[in-house]
């Protein structure tokens, strides 16, 4: 198990480095593919009518004009080990994990992200625990009662879940109870510690959109798992020597079907950034969707690769996660 | 986003589910995509699904030739004040059947039609890229096994390891607007195509390996290869066919969350450019201005075009896969 | 997404001919009358509710953020405007209704500069007994070391560069203090500070309109000792009524009254309030909310209301009652370029000039509270502004496409040609104002295809390249200009002159290379008399027009809401919008 965990690990690493290296590849060499000179992308972090000294001092210091491998590693070396900048009188150390300063804002990326990364978890974590209650209770439910009224009105609706698209589904909630009846005025993140209740409160209407999409997949994978589960032998055997519904469904079928709903919710919370980024920017909630859409616009190529990288990072933790769970509870999968 | 496809456990056992599906009264002689064909049109809303996803096509090849201009400004009929259209429910008239745009006064059914296109035609572009890549890395590393599979699994990890949307819309930033011989709008459709495509063949090209892996060891590829056949006869003769059903249900069921990821794009600002109209653009023009709650019809008429299109895509889909394997019905 | 985005780099108000005139060209008296009715646009004309009370708390919220709060490094109009309540520079506008408020008067140093040596020298003497927050006394090294360090733009890169470009001595290749300190520090050899109340500024060339250079905040005095370079934004040291109380990134910063502060440092900024917070980052769909339900009292950038909030106050009495809606001294229009085929030819510029639709283009910028109709190359806040209409802009708004057809004619081109339209396609305003002149030129037979670009390196890498523009035929690029001081000069000479072309971050994206226009920013940099300047003003505005190098869109307008807590309420013309430096609060 050990040694499937340390193979495991190694793994992870090695992937990171490699999408480190295709992010890194892409955004350095794609602009001067499209014709960008280095000094040409120094221009955009000037302002306005820079002269030709000011450009090239900006092209110096944040080392385009070095090697492409260079600098990556420098970017590698400042994530393990962290580095020195010089953005006033004195050398400042931004330590590891230092993602390298911005270039529009003067700040170290990594606190930036720190500072907006709450946001996005309470949107996650909130919004999680609405989609896996409400998905998994109606699936159950769902298959129970297959072919009911129950069953066709909720499967009805979990397609169009998965039908809508986030931003229209969050228009029409902001539309409805932000602007017509004020219900849930602000759309403001308020910090957990804060205010718990205003925090909840002008959350509310961001996780439901959100969760919206993710539970009505949720209820269509938990009902097609029951279904498939309660016309298996043993469920059968279960009943025949006499026990309970109530226990058959909690007991045997459902536990089965959790199994691979909680692999599946472990790789959508890793992948859930770039749900973020839509909800987020319906909401114009300042999260870290927000802060990458800006990073895109103002072609902050330190923000850039930050994100990418920790969204990356989330993803390959949660297959990570995912895959030693997966080979504690099936050993076969170790080999 | 999440993964495009409900990859359960079952997918792997369909066809011999359609085959112990089929109950005794099943008149001889009938092949498997008989069969399913039979159960598919006695599948109502799945029929209902195709007959809505037909028309949308049809909408999409010759529509644009009955509508109006979608370009030209109407501006009387456009309040100057609060720049939204007169009258009720965004400016509707026979003139306008669902109304004019606010600030410009285009026709919004000109530009639904126009949307339509261009969201279908990227749909099936890249599903299609995403289908023959995933098919043909997911039959040779599935086939194969060894250190090809390895490479190729591995591959699909570093894919799937990459945050999505966030890349897509880096990537779309940063090329320029006009690269590689192209410029304009076809571009950006080549580009679309290509992200979307290239980052959704991994989802296929997992299932096919997985169906490929469980057919590899069943007796009738065994006798193939004991006869002498090779691999490429195996590849094309014996497993492909085996294949169609799943990637018939899978292509369906990516469709629409191609055209779901596409109207992010737009609503994001790295999709089809302006002034050629899209769904999503539409969209993030209602929020950005703020005229979705002056003029909420500018924002419900391109969300209801995506919410239809994409559902009728899902039912079809839905019931192609319950046609091909009743048991998840 | 950017609701409340910031009109431009350097979004900044403007003067007026009529005030200077009034006012006789030097300190007039103070403007508009006091008023205390609420009315629509009664802070436009006057200062409204005037009061003296202390006490209360002023919130701004900002849907985005300034570009630094450091008053070395920014160039946003609002924020020119804001950190006047913690950084005084040499000179400053005056706080005054109307164009009164265009003036430059005396901020830190006592008078306006002395210019010697045909206007290349300007000495200013500092005001005595200004002390920082920390009860040191500023000196005239302090104000040499504020502008020194603007030089390292790998630091602070934001600001105006005229202090590079203007500058004498060794500016052309000073890298600012940060690098190798004990050579740079105080090595900047154009400013000299021969005792510690006197500035000199050498500069290499006759600079008549200096006074303005010197507003800006770069001149505000920063102590060598305690400048932490890019960090110093999270504290700068306050020689204004106001110093920082705290400082989040991204999320929030408060002031509190500056207890060593003198009203006689700068009559022009008042301590009223006894704490003024700035949300950062807050939600855009809530500001116009909190602003009119009074849970905050202004809307940082003041670049007017939503969609949603305008049509609120417009159809309601009480709320129109209580907004503004003012010219901000900023400007749409389309650069045309002389260089790009066929547009080289005048008359196909012409037609360009006669055949867009300013109805349209009014209507994408946000119709009429957004903005007005423009048929100049400059607002009419620019000092000498004079209003003509050489192309049927007025009295034609849907456009003249006869007139049009018979410029095509006489630049052979009868059936219209091709172009490209570049313009930024994550601005709110430019996707709709491209799109409806692209179909103004197709009624015409002039076929164009847009090409949208990101904002944040439109000037540096598209638009403003000469060699992309050419190799890509943009014959017309959508622009938006403020002025960095109310005259012809600061609003044209980076548009106009020939000498601004440079080839990246290029703003004279018309390539516009008139001899006679040259001449007039040559002869503007030399003289001080107002009258004279006012005539170039016309003159280069007229010329402009004559070579059709821009397609004026609108003079834009802001609707801003004026909370009714609100005390001493006025637009300043020079900012464009309400001047933060003077508000107080009803408690």
């Amino acid at each position: 198990m050990i040694t499937f965990v340390v193979r495991r690990l190694i793994a992870t690493v090695f992937l990171l480095i490699i999408v480190s290296i295709i992010t890194f590849a892409i955004f350095f060499l794609l602009p001067k593919l499209g014709g960008q000179t280095t000094y040409g992308l120094a221009t955009q972090y000037v302002g306005r009518n820079p002269t030709r000294a000011a450009v090239l001092q900006v092209e110096h210091q944040l080392g385009l004009n070095q090697p492409l491998q260079v600098q990556y590693w420098h970017y590698l070396k400042a994530i393990v080990a962290g580095e020195h900048y010089s953005a006033g009188p004195h050398s400042v150390y931004c330590p590891p994990p230092c993602f390298g300063y911005s270039f529009k804002s003067q700040q170290p990326v990594w606190p930036q992200m720190v500072s907006d990364a709450p946001v996005t978890l309470s949107l996650a974590i909130g919004a999680a625990v609405i989609w896996l209650v409400s998905g998994v209770a109606v699936g159950v439910v769902s298959a129970l009662k297959r072919g009911s009224l129950i069953d066709r009105l909720s499967m009805g609706t979990a397609l169009a879940g998965i039908s809508l698209p986030i931003f229209f589904t969050g228009l029409i909630s902001l539309l409805l109870f932000s602007y017509k009846w004020p219900v849930f005025p602000d759309v403001q993140y308020v910090g957990l510690t804060t205010n718990p209740l205003l925090w909840a409160r002008n959350l509310v209407l961001p996780w439901v959109t959100l969760a919206f999409l993710y539970s009505a997949l949720y209820a269509r994978l938990t009902r097609a798992g029951m279904l498939e589960t309660m016309s298996e032998d043993y469920i059968r055997t279960a009943r025949a020597k006499g026990l309970a519904e109530r226990k058959v469904v909690l007991k045997h079928a459902l536990r089965a079907v959790l199994t691979p709903i909680i692999t599946i919710f472990g790789l959508d919370l890793g992948l859930l950034l770039g749900g973020a980024v839509l909800t987020e920017t319906t909401f114009s909630l300042h999260g870290l969707g927000f802060f990458t859409i800006q990073a895109i616009q103002n072609q902050d190529f330190p923000e850039i690769m930050g994100v990418v990288m920790l969204a990356s990072f989330f993803i390959v933790i949660a297959n990570m996660v995912v895959d030693i769970l997966y080979a504690y509870v099936d050993p076969r999968v170790r080999h | 986003m999440t993964a495009p496809i409900e990859v359960s456990g079952d997918a792997a056992a369909a066809p011999e589910a359609v085959l112990s599906g089929v109950s005794a009264k099943v008149v001889e002689g009938r092949s498997l995509g008989q069969i399913a064909w039979l159960r598919l049109r006695r599948d109502r809303v799945a029929m209902t699904g195709g007959l809505i996803v037909l028309v949308l096509i049809v909408i999409a090849i010759i529509g644009p030739y009955f509508v109006q201009n979608p370009s030209t400004y109407h501006a009387g009929l456009i309040n100057p004040t609060f720049s939204r259209p007169n009258g009720a429910f965004g400016g509707i008239s026979l003139a306008h059947p669902l109304g004019v745009e606010p600030v410009t006064g285009r026709d919004m059914l000109a530009r639904i039609v126009i949307g339509a296109r261009y969201s279908l035609l990227i749909g099936f572009l890249a599903t299609a890229l995403a289908v023959a890549l995933g098919v043909l890395m997911g039959v040779i590393a599935g086939y194969f096994g060894g250190w090809v599979d390895s490479v190729i699994a591995r591959s699909m990890d570093v894919f799937l390891a990459f945050p999505l949307l966030v890349f897509a819309i880096a990537l779309v930033g940063v090329i320029p607007s006009s690269a590689f011989g192209l410029s304009g709008n076809t571009l950006r459709v080549t580009l679309l195509v290509f992200i979307i495509g290239f980052f959704a063949w991994p989802y296929m090209g997992r299932i096919i390996r997985g169906q490929t892996l469980s057919l590899r060891e069943r007796e009738f590829v065994d006798a193939a290869r004991s006869m002498g056949a090779r691999g490429p006869y195996i590849l094309f003769r014996e497993l492909l066919p085996n294949l169609v059903g799943p990637i018939l249900v899978y292509s369906t069921l990516l469709i629409p969350t191609n055209i779901l990821f596409e109207a992010a794009l737009d609503y994001l600002g790295v999709g089809i450019v302006p002034p050629t109209p899209s769904w999503g653009q539409m969209l993030a023009n209602a929020v950005q201005q703020g005229f979705f709650s002056v003029d909420p019809m500018y924002m419900v008429v391109p969300g209801v075009a995506i919410f239809i299109t994409v559902m009728a895509f899902n039912l079809f889909g839905d019931g192609l896969r319950d046609a091909l394997d009743p048991r998840t019905r | 997404m950017k609701r409340h985005k910031v009109l431009g780099l350097a979004a900044v108000g403007a003067a007026g001919a009529i005030a200077l005139a009034a006012c006789g060209g030097s300190g007039g008296g103070g403007g508009g009358k006091n008023t205390s009715s609420a009315a629509f646009n009664a802070a436009v004309g006057a200062v409204y509710s005037p009061s003296s009370q202390k006490g209360g708390t002023i919130t701004f919220d900002n849907s985005s953020g300034p570009d630094s709060t450091d008053a070395g490094n920014t160039y946003y109009a609002f924020n020119l405007n804001f950190t006047r309540l913690y950084a005084t520079a040499l000179t400053t506008y005056k706080s005054c209704p109307k164009l009164c408020g265009d003036q430059v008067v005396p901020g830190l140093a006592s008078s306006l500069g002395t210019p010697s040596d045909n206007n290349k020298t300007w000495t200013y003497h500092l005001k005595p007994g200004v002390k920082f927050e920390d009860g040191t006394p500023v000196t005239s090294q302090d104000v040499k070391y504020a502008v020194e360090r603007t030089f390292d733009r790998s630091v602070l890169p934001n600001g105006p560069s005229y202090f590079a470009t203007l500058l004498a001595g060794n500016a052309a290749h000073y890298p600012g203090p940060f690098k190798h300190r004990s050579k740079n520090l105080m090595g900047l050899t154009a400013i000299t500070t021969p005792d510690s109340s006197t500035v000199v500024f050498h500069l290499n060339q006759p600079f008549a309109d200096f006074n303005y250079v010197v507003a800006f905040p770069q001149t505000a005095p920063v102590p060598p000792a305690k400048d932490t370079g890019a960090d110093y934004q999270k504290h700068p040291l306050s020689t204004g009524p106001y110093k920082f109380a705290s400082w989040q990134l991204n999320k929030q910063y408060t002031l509190v009254p500056n207890p060593q502060w003198n009203p006689s440092w700068n009559p022009q900024v008042k301590q009223l309030p006894s704490k003024i917070i700035v949300n950062l980052n807050v939600n855009a769909n809530d500001v116009d909310n909190r602003l009119l339900a009074g849970d905050i009292q202004m809307d940082q950038p003041g670049t007017g209301v939503q969609a949603a909030a305008r049509a609120h106050i417009l159809s309601n009495p009480t709320l129109k009652a209580s907004s503004d809606d003012p010219v901000t001294g900023f400007m749409w229009f389309y650069y045309i370029n002389s260089k790009v085929k066929p547009l080289d030819n005048i008359h196909c510029r012409m037609a360009i000039e006669y055949a867009a639709n300013k109805t349209n283009l009014q209507t994408a910028y946000g119709g009429p509270y957004g903005g007005s109709v423009a048929s100049t190359a400059m607002p009419p806040t620019v000092l000498g502004y004079q209003k003509f209409d050489l192309y049927h802009a007025l009295t034609k708004p849907g456009g003249d496409v006869a007139a049009a057809k018979q410029q095509l004619q006489m630049c052979g081109h009868p059936n219209g040609f091709t172009t490209n339209i570049s313009y930024r396609s994550d601005r709110p305003r430019e996707p709709a104002s491209a799109q409806a002149l692209q179909n103004a030129l197709n009624q015409v037979g002039i076929k164009t295809t847009l090409k949208g670009f990101t904002a944040a390196n439109y000037y540096s890498n598209f638009a403003g390249v000469p060699n992309y523009v050419h190799s890509h035929q943009i014959g017309l690029a959508a622009g938006g200009w403020g002025p960095d001081w109310p005259d012809a000069y600061g609003w044209g000479w980076a548009l106009f002159d020939g000498k601004s072309i440079v080839p990246a971050g290029n703003t004279n994206i018309s390539e516009l290379n008139d001899p006679q226009i040259n001449k007039w920013f040559l002869q503007m940099e030399q003289t001080t008399d107002q009258n004279q300047k006012n005539t170039y003003a016309n003159d280069i505005d007229m010329q402009v027009m004559k070579d059709a190098a821009i397609l004026p869109a609108t003079y834009n307008k802001a609707l801003l809401y004026r909370s009714p807590k609100l005390t001493n309420v006025n637009v300043n013309s020079y900012y464009g919008m309400y001047n933060y430096g003077t508000l107080g609060v009803k408690q």
